[in-house]
């Protein structure tokens, strides 16, 4: 059986980038509605 | 309940969710032996994608609508979806290179599946461009309608592509005329992440289109 691959950082970066454009958007649109 | 609140609280409650689907795939989700943690970006990858898709076909599908019956909910939907839609590509074309680097060895290659979808990504870009460039109303949503319905049109060849074209890029395991193949505890943990992007899509959709709304009232929609 070959070894397990050792790249767990792409996967953690990855990961990250994705809550950190997620969560941006949401915060986002939250300060875009909430506005007077 | 005003429709920001209601989308506040999708977008919430699918912000939770996806912690869960973090802590699923992370932790409870078995590593594939050949590509190792980064087969993990699978998970997020493709749901941004299926968003992403989602999101420009039905910027199309009301854009076709618009056109139709001239009903400015369509023009008004069409422009959220685009803006969620721009945020799913960011996050499909970002995640993408990132699990090419360690499987592939290289962060981008100009294949067909690759550079569609970075043309889908570009479409969302120029949408969004031209409805701020463009005041008068009527024009603005018939201009971006027809925009719109272009990217309807590429969907089927992103797809398509890898069937079509020699690429890199691996062809669908669960959107395809066969049986999903993947074992059970790893397409539990797609479906769920393709869930969990639906429902942000609609919570983010759901206030982008509140947002439409109140800038209307305030006069001054441009985008």
């Amino acid at each position: 059986m070959p070894d397990v691959p050792q790249n767990g950082g792409y996967m953690v970066a990855a990961y990250i980038v994705t809550a950190v454009i997620l969560l941006g958007y949401a915060v986002s649109l939250y300060r875009r509605t909430n506005k007077p | 309940m005003s429709l920001a609140q209601t989308g506040r609280r999708i977008t919430l409650l699918g912000l939770v969710l996806l912690a869960g689907v973090y802590v699923r795939a992370l932790a409870f989700t078995p590593l594939e032996r050949f590509q190792g943690p980064a087969q993990k970006i699978f998970y997020l990858h493709v749901p941004a994608a299926w968003s992403a898709m989602l999101a420009m076909g039905l910027v199309g599908l009301c854009s076709i609508l618009y056109l139709i019956v001239k009903d400015a909910r369509f023009d008004r939907f069409a422009a959220a979806s685009a803006e969620v839609g721009t945020t799913f590509s960011l996050v499909m074309l970002t995640t993408g290179p990132i699990w090419a680097k360690p499987i592939w060895g290289t962060w981008w290659t100009w294949d067909a599946r690759l550079t569609l979808t970075l043309f889908l990504f570009f479409l969302f870009i120029g949408y969004l461009l031209l409805r701020g460039a463009v005041v008068e109303p009527g024009l603005r949503a018939r201009y971006s309608a027809v925009l719109g319905i272009c990217g309807l049109v590429l969907l089927p060849f992103i797809h398509l592509s890898v069937y079509l074209f020699r690429t890199l890029h691996p062809q669908p395991i669960v959107l395809k005329p066969s049986a999903p193949s993947l074992p059970g505890s790893m397409l539990v943990t797609l479906l769920v992440s393709f869930a969990v992007f639906t429902l942000l899509y609609v919570g983010f959709v759901t206030q982008r289109y509140a947002l439409g709304l109140l800038r209307e009232a305030q006069g001054k929609e441009h985008a």
